[in-house]
């Protein structure tokens, strides 16, 4: 039986640009207008996992009111923004509703499947065992690459998908500086600039500082990139 | 000069001056109130001359058809006053001639105190000499009286064997009759009781005849002091124009027998003139008497303009302003200003005296002929305004006197000066309130309006944001044009403000309502081309690609600014070594930018600044954007890191054309562009902008200037050190 995917998009043609390029890839996809008609469907039946923009017809919030809600049917449904706003307030409240992931329009499809994959084999690995032969572990780092978990001395760090991919890209090696060009690419977004990137190490740093206030592994390296602390 | 609100002219009145002119203008009501009191002053002359001719005519009314008053032989002139007049007063009853002092009654409160030589008047305490005369006159029915209570410590008699009557104590009387007919009667007496009265020779030696004068009596009685002589004669023998005088003779040696003193009645001892005698006419006295006051004088003159008759005085002293009230005691300081500001009148003046025979005036003469006449004149000496009203007195057919009734304006005079001064005080207190009220109106008012005008002015930066919504009104709550003004802009600057953070979000809203059909061109090409391969394969889905990217990167250009502001406020500050900083971005813009040369300067030491390294690395990037953009291509970009002790200076220069001159302030205002040289490339003149407010962010300023000789740009950073430089060294 094939995953269902929800997306709810208020533009027509987007959400069915969406759907082909998910459907190409096998996944089963329902395309809902507003939060009233998604929220209807959701109380039947969840999907796997929900595609969601904010501002749906003529409420402006209406993907964070749509998220809230669904976080309260279940914890561990796979949530991804997908969003014309681009803010740094606006990533910050989305991901702050334990979304898995915060994207902004324009989308590479080809990026969003990738996406959608690997939501889906973190989802499929949640609950199972933790798989020994998937973890990475950089001195007091453990990256987990099923589950894409990470653990800061032992303690889990809550990272999204982006935010896990640019981490193991910088801590996969050590001392060498990851440029901004190379860690662009890792987003696997289709625009992603300087400040973007910034905003992204910006945000891992904090979250890390959270279970380790001493945390100071990502060092900048000015007008270049970022670089994980060599031994 | 900083749009829009700093607009220097030539200064002009400020409302306060203009207020103050307002108030000048009162200083009218003053001469307006001058203007009133000599106004009033005229009705009020007006009203007193109509008064005093009322009172003429009422004279005149009661004195009509009264011919006997006027007949010369109903006896003396009844005039009254006069220093050195006798005056004789009516007595209660015919006297006893008995030399006792008791019968002439209330009479005695009348006597005339004399002493020493030549008639020396006194007072009432005087000290009793070797001689001192006490004496008063009255008439009963046809005799007039005299009474002399002499104080004499040595009463001498007449000696028998002496025939010059001239040795003892004894009393003189002359009576002239007009004009100049001299009768001189001697009394004295051999011992107390009946005095003998002689008819004598000038010398007072020698009798004129031997024989006794029987008309006169007189009885003299000693006394514990010295004696008492009561004189008794006949009316007749003092006629209207007769004068007299009385001598007493004191003798106190009776060995010598020689003259030790005199006392005379003589108004004046160096001319020896004699005294008239003063009766009153029961009629008129009576007519009169009741009009005998302070204020007016009436004359009554017969047809041949004689005087018959004078009561009352000019009167008007213009001292008489009595009372210690409020407003006088008010006035007080203002009494020199209102002495100079009005003539004080004059309280003493010479006029006519009441001893005058004959009055000669125009309105007499007018009176006489039949009309009644009033009219103002000055005094004799011209130092007093009098005024005058005759009325003719009939008889039959004829006029057989006038009237004349006189009063000095100083009545007048005074009232006007009492109301002068009350208006002028009030005026005076009037102005000072009104003036310091406008005075105090004025000053609120203007610094009102200079509030508003502050508050309006620091409500809206140079840049023409709104710093603050809301003007406050002064005083909150008014209710005047001024709260309304405040209030209006309050209403402008909330309509300003909210159309500037309509415009402001505009770039935003645009980006994100560009950014979802951007999406479908992007995500349908997308699936174009992997649907179709030779889509794919298409230039033209290159250049199309290229395009989104492009707009791509306008739209981000286009949010960056306000998601700057927004993020500077959440962003953590930390310290940071700038210098490093620099030296890797320039590293960095070497592999993006290889057509340029970057040129670092750089301290030797690091310069610590506290804030947001990767927003200080964005600034560079703007600057750096900005020297490519706009510079020569292929040239070096200047990139140098300096500092003064507080401060870390950050310039980035490059050669190629200089800013217009106007452009220079306004460069790092947002949606400003001098323009660019490549159209690929996009120039919203945010870039700057962006940099300005992470200059800002850093508390530091911005600025550019035109480098000359290569022509070119130097946009210059200044940043505060996280310390002090001694200290980072």
């Amino acid at each position: 039986m094939s995953r269902t995917i929800a997306i709810v998009e208020d533009d027509p043609d987007q959400r069915e640009n969406y759907r082909e390029a998910l459907k190409s890839h096998g996944y089963d996809v329902h395309l809902y207008r507003n939060r009233p008609e998604a929220l209807r469907a959701f109380s039947h039946r969840l999907p796997d996992l929900v595609i969601l923009d904010i501002m749906l017809e003529n409420e402006m919030d209406g993907g964070f009111d749509l998220c809230r809600e669904l976080r309260a049917m279940s914890s561990d449904l796979p949530i991804i923004f997908l969003t014309a706003r681009n803010s740094d307030i606006d990533r910050v409240s989305g991901l702050r509703l334990d979304a898995w992931d915060y994207l902004t329009k324009p989308v590479n499809l080809e990026f969003l499947v990738v996406r959608v994959n690997s939501l889906f084999r973190i989802a499929d690995t949640l609950h199972a065992p933790d798989d020994e032969s998937e973890k990475l572990t950089i001195g007091p780092l453990e990256l987990n690459q099923s589950t894409m978990s990470v653990r800061w001395n032992g303690l889990p760090v809550n990272l999204t998908l982006t935010e896990f991919w640019l981490v193991e890209a910088l801590a996969r090696r050590p001392g060498h500086v990851k440029t901004y060009d190379a860690l662009m690419q890792v987003t696997r977004q289709s625009y992603v600039e300087k400040n973007t990137i910034n905003g992204y190490v910006r945000r891992i740093r904090n979250k890390f500082k959270q279970v380790d206030p001493s945390f100071n592994m990502i060092q900048t390296v000015f007008g270049i990139g970022y670089r994980w602390q060599g031994e | 000069m900083r749009w829009p609100f700093t607009v220097h002219r030539p200064r002009r009145l400020t409302l306060r001056a203009k207020f103050l002119l307002l108030v000048l203008a009162i200083g009218t009501l003053p001469w307006m109130g001058t203007r009133y009191v000599n106004e009033m002053k005229r009705f009020l002359l007006q009203g007193q001359e109509d008064a005093l001719m009322l009172m003429a005519r009422a004279v005149g009314t009661v004195l009509n058809d009264r011919e006997e008053l006027f007949r010369p032989d109903t006896g003396v002139p009844e005039l009254i006053g006069g220093r050195y007049d006798l005056y004789a007063h009516q007595l209660p009853n015919y006297l006893q001639l008995d030399g006792d002092e008791i019968d002439w009654g209330g009479q005695l409160d009348n006597l005339r105190y004399f002493t020493g030589s030549f008639g020396e008047e006194c007072t009432v305490r005087y000290q009793p000499w070797s001689l001192s005369v006490r004496h008063t006159l009255g008439y009963r029915g046809q005799f007039l009286y005299a009474l002399f209570m002499v104080d004499d410590e040595n009463v001498l008699y007449r000696a028998n064997d002496l025939r010059r009557l001239d040795h003892s104590d004894q009393i003189r009387l002359t009576i002239q009759n007009p004009p100049s007919q001299i009768n001189r009667y001697l009394l004295l007496t051999r011992k107390s009781g009946r005095m003998s009265v002689y008819l004598m020779d000038e010398d007072w030696r020698y009798p004129i005849t031997g024989d006794p004068v029987s008309e006169i009596n007189a009885v003299m009685k000693e006394t514990a002091y010295g004696y008492n002589v009561e004189i008794r004669l006949p009316r007749f023998m003092v006629r209207s124009s007769s004068r007299v005088g009385f001598e007493i003779i004191d003798v106190d040696n009776a060995e010598t027998r020689v003259i030790a003193d005199t006392i005379t009645t003589y108004p004046r001892a160096e001319n020896l003139q004699l005294s008239r005698v003063m009766i009153h006419s029961p009629e008129l006295a009576k007519i009169l008497g009741g009009l005998d006051r302070q204020v007016a004088r009436i004359w009554i003159v017969d047809d041949q303009q004689r005087v018959r008759a004078v009561v009352g005085s000019l009167g008007g002293s213009i001292f008489g302003e009595t009372g210690g009230g409020l407003l006088t005691r008010l006035y007080r300081p203002f009494d020199s200003f209102f002495n100079w500001l009005l003539q004080l009148p004059e309280s003493e003046f010479v006029d006519v005296e009441t001893t005058a025979t004959h009055r000669s005036d125009v309105i007499i003469d007018e009176a006489l002929r039949g009309n009644a006449q009033s009219r103002r004149r000055m005094s004799m000496d011209n130092r007093a305004e009098i005024l005058a009203a005759a009325t003719p007195i009939w008889s039959g057919n004829g006029v057989i006197g006038a009237v004349v009734v006189e009063q000095s304006s100083a009545e007048v005079l005074k009232l006007q000066r009492v109301a002068l001064k009350s208006v002028a005080a009030v005026t005076l207190v009037a102005f000072l309130l009104i003036t310091v009220a406008l005075f105090v109106f004025a000053t609120r008012l203007t610094l009102r309006i200079r509030k508003l005008h502050q508050a309006t002015e620091q409500s809206i930066t140079p840049e023409g944001r709104v710093r603050r919504e809301y003007i406050e009104a002064f005083p909150r709550g008014g209710g005047d044009e001024i709260s309304d003004l405040s209030r209006s802009i309050t209403g402008m600057l909330g309509r300003l403000s909210q159309y500037t953070k309509y415009l402001e979000a505009m770039p935003d809203t645009l980006a994100h309502e560009f950014n979802n059909p951007l999406n479908v061109v992007s995500s349908s090409l997308e699936i174009l081309a992997r649907d179709s391969r030779e889509a794919a394969q298409s230039k033209y889905m290159e250049r199309a690609q290229k395009g989104i990217r492009r707009l791509r990167a306008i739209l981000t250009s286009l949010t960056e600014a306000a998601n700057l502001e927004e993020a500077l406020q959440y962003e953590d500050r930390e310290q940071f070594d700038l210098v490093e900083l620099v030296e890797g971005c320039t590293e960095g813009y070497q592999t993006s930018f290889p057509g340029h040369t970057f040129r670092l300067v750089k301290p030797s030491q690091p310069l610590y600044i506290s804030g947001a390294p990767d927003r200080l690395a964005q600034l560079l990037d703007k600057l750096v954007d900005n020297a490519v953009d706009f510079g020569d291509r292929s040239d070096e970009i200047f990139i140098e890191v300096s500092y003064d002790n507080a401060y870390a200076l950050l310039s980035v220069s490059n050669r190629g054309s200089t800013l217009p001159r106007d452009m220079k302030e306004r460069l790092f205002d947002p949606m400003v562009s001098v323009g660019t040289k490549d159209a690929t490339q996009t120039h919203l003149g945010l870039g700057l902008f962006i940099a300005r407010l992470i200059a800002e962010y850093h508390q530091g300023e911005i600025t550019a200037e035109n480098l000359h000789d290569p022509d070119g740009v130097c946009v210059r950073v200044r940043l505060p050190l996280a310390y002090r430089l001694e200290i980072a060294a």
